[in-house]
């Protein structure tokens, strides 16, 4: 149980480095993004071997997905196969630094798994396989998130604003803003404004991935918090 | 002499300290010449300042050596990739010195995607005695002009110019981690993630591809590149690192594409160390030649090894950098310290090697006699001229006066960056914002 638990908060905390690490200047490591899935996929290993231990625990977090803060865990509930390999799959981001952008159709089938979609609309599971310019393939909604929008990307700097020193006004390629022109764009919309709420609430975005300060605590549970917001936002739709 | 043969008594001889606190200034990289005499650092702000040791003089024995600013220029500056829509940090990642070839000096300068070669000159005469223009370059009256004289050539203050000279630009998709002089001093190598490309140094439309190691499809991506170096000697062949800890010898006579190592050095993981972390902290985070060619050096997340060239099994020396780290790795990948990337040096005739580690520590360990040291950089211990103390993390056990327990470690205080004098025992540490320079006090006799 202690080891599910630590394997589930690991997972956690990767899914949200991977997703803050998109945010960094100079756009995605790829080598910080393997290092990642690496250590995801140990702590998922971890997870479901402990998992198919413990029979009763399977049973109650199928019962309340939403009231856990691990995305994976209503993965888990669901089909287990597909979604941790569609962040699996994704996670050794193929291109760092392709144009982030939500996957075209790949999303629609997954979107059961309610918490991996929530991160397939994140662009960082959008670069599997084209590495074409996307503006000859996508509509005028994708393309302008393409195009960075200063006025959207005000809106969510305000997640990472608070947390990173780093991040600055005129920073533009920010993935959020293509979030928006995902499959999903009303969904993305909601995300954003609850993401800046939450932060405004709790007075700042969680820090595990701000360099200069080596927080440990804090910004893992907000984390917590912050995942648990969007599985249930999606879990509305 | 070295009385106390415990520990090596370091002469602090100079302090130079940056005393910012944007981040800008954080050095990113720190780089001896090849003669020791200058010192080159690069900052996240994409700026390079360069050391020059002052000249032993009789007059002032305490200030022989002392290393000062040379010259300071804009390296890189941020930029924008349109067509992928991300910004290009300007940090300089890494800063190689050319070997003079006349009175210039040049180096090379990388950030994410563009090498630089910079050419530093200096200045120290001026021409005066113009006929047609006067001392303020205007033109003069020619009804003034009564004679002709040759201009001359009259000292004036040293005055150091840097300019680029070749600019090597979109040869890489991924992030360059490391550039590599060959001893032919024609061509050199850059390494990103995935590729290494050859340059020439005269050229900068064209780069060869040497190894590539993207996978057909970006899924089965295992492992990338970390580190690279030529041979110091041997100019076919060089090594570059991959983090999964593995070092890849080729040889450039073999193919023109080096995906096929020559050799393969890699040591079998410890079962008994396996961790969840396991495959993060085995990565190598640097790789040098030994002066010899003869031997590499790798640092990982908790130790530092020594290979020889002859032996793929294993190391033939391991050292343990902060063991005490081992039990927390947990909390390391919480505040992302485990991703850190330390860099490691050889002294001049690599009998020691450094490193560093968190707490401002770095670590010395002597291969002769075995001994290893950790000493501090940082101001409140360092006074000019005083000697370092050694320094010691206790584990539980015993704790003696002075001792730091791993839980007031400060983690963000650390020492990423460090090169060795060639020759000399002289050793540049960059602690964030901050460079040290520490000097022994009896040389080369030591070792």
């Amino acid at each position: 149980m202690e080891a599910q638990k630590e394997a589930q908060r690991i997972m956690t905390m990767s899914v949200w480095k991977m997703y803050h690490s998109r945010m960094q200047r100079g756009g995605l490591r790829l080598h910080r993004s393997l290092q990642l899935s690496l250590v995801m996929r140990s702590a998922r290993e971890l997870y479901l071997s402990s998992k198919v231990e413990t029979e009763e625990t399977e049973l109650s977090f199928a019962a309340a997905p939403l009231n856990l803060p691990q995305p994976m865990t209503a993965a888990e509930a669901g089909a287990e196969v597909d979604s941790p390999q569609a962040i699996e799959e994704a996670i050794p981001a193929p291109e760092p630094m392709e144009t982030q952008d939500a996957r075209e159709t790949e999303p629609a089938p997954a979107c059961s798994h309610l918490p991996p979609v929530t991160f397939a609309t994140l662009p960082q599971l959008s670069m599997k396989a084209n590495r074409k310019r996307r503006s000859c393939t996508l509509g005028q909604g994708r393309d302008a998130g393409l195009i960075p929008s200063k006025k959207a990307r005000l809106e969510e700097e305000t997640v990472p604003a608070e947390g990173k020193a780093e991040v600055e006004a005129g920073d533009l390629g920010r993935r959020p803003s293509q979030v928006e022109e995902g499959p999903f764009p009303s969904l993305a919309r909601v995300l954003q404004k609850r993401f800046s709420g939450i932060l405004n609430n709790t007075g700042g975005p969680p820090k595990p991935t701000a360099p200069p300060s080596c927080e440990l605590k804090p910004g893992c549970r907000q984390a917590d918090n912050m995942i648990n917001i969007l599985v249930r936002t999606v879990v509305a739709f | 002499m070295g009385e106390d043969a415990d520990t090596r008594k370091i002469n602090h001889s100079f302090l130079r300290d940056h005393s910012y606190v944007t981040e800008a200034d954080i050095i990113s990289t720190v780089e001896f010449n090849h003669t020791g005499e200058l010192l080159a650092t690069g900052d996240k702000g994409g700026r390079v300042v360069i050391f020059q040791r002052e000249p032993e003089s009789k007059n002032e024995p305490h200030s022989q050596g002392e290393y000062n600013v040379y010259s300071t220029f804009q390296s890189h500056e941020p930029e924008f990739d349109y067509l992928k829509s991300l910004e290009i940090e300007e940090k300089i990642n890494k800063i190689k010195w050319l070997p003079q070839q006349n009175a210039a000096h040049s180096l090379l300068s990388t950030n994410d995607k563009t090498i630089k070669l910079w050419k530093v000159t200096e200045r120290d005469k001026r021409p005066e005695g113009y006929n047609l223009k006067d001392e303020e370059g205007k033109l003069k009256d020619l009804s003034t002009v009564t004679s002709l004289q040759v201009p001359v050539l009259k000292p004036m203050d040293l005055m150091v110019e840097v300019s680029p000279r070749r600019i090597f630009a979109n040869g890489h998709t991924y992030h360059i981690n490391s550039i590599s002089v060959n001893s032919d001093c024609e061509t050199y190598m850059s390494a990103d993630d995935l590729r290494i490309n050859l340059w020439h140094l005269a050229i900068t439309d064209r780069s060869f591809n040497i190894v590539d190691i993207k996978p057909a499809n970006m899924e089965d991506l295992t492992e990338v590149i970390t580190a690279s170096e030529f041979h110091p000697h041997h100019c076919n062949l060089f090594v570059y690192s991959s983090s999964k800890g593995s070092l890849r010898l080729c040889d450039m006579r073999a193919s023109a594409l080096c995906d096929k190592h020559s050799k393969l050095f890699e040591e079998p993981e410890d079962p008994s160390n396996r961790s969840f972390f396991s495959e993060i902290i085995s990565s190598v985070s640097d790789v040098k030649f030994s002066h010899s060619g003869r031997f590499m050096l790798t640092r990982d997340y908790l130790t530092v090894k020594v290979w020889d060239l002859n032996m793929e099994t294993k190391p033939i020396e391991t050292y343990q950098v902060h063991d005490y780290l081992r039990s927390k790795l947990c909390s390391l990948y919480e505040n992302d310290c485990i991703f850190d990337k330390f860099e490691c040096a050889w002294n001049g005739s690599d009998s020691v090697i450094m490193t560093g580690a968190y707490n401002n520590f770095f670590r010395m360990f002597d291969r002769n006699t075995k001994r290893d040291v950790t000493l501090e950089a940082s101001r409140e211990s360092s006074k000019p001229r005083a000697i370092l103390k050694p320094r010691r993390v206790c584990v539980g056990g015993k704790r003696r006066k002075d001792d730091i327990s791993v839980d007031s470690l400060d983690f963000t205080k650390k020492i990423l960056h460090t090169a060795w004098h060639p020759a000399e025992n002289i050793i540049a540490i960059a602690a964030t914002n901050n460079l040290y320079i520490f000097q022994d006090k009896v040389n080369s006799e030591m070792h």
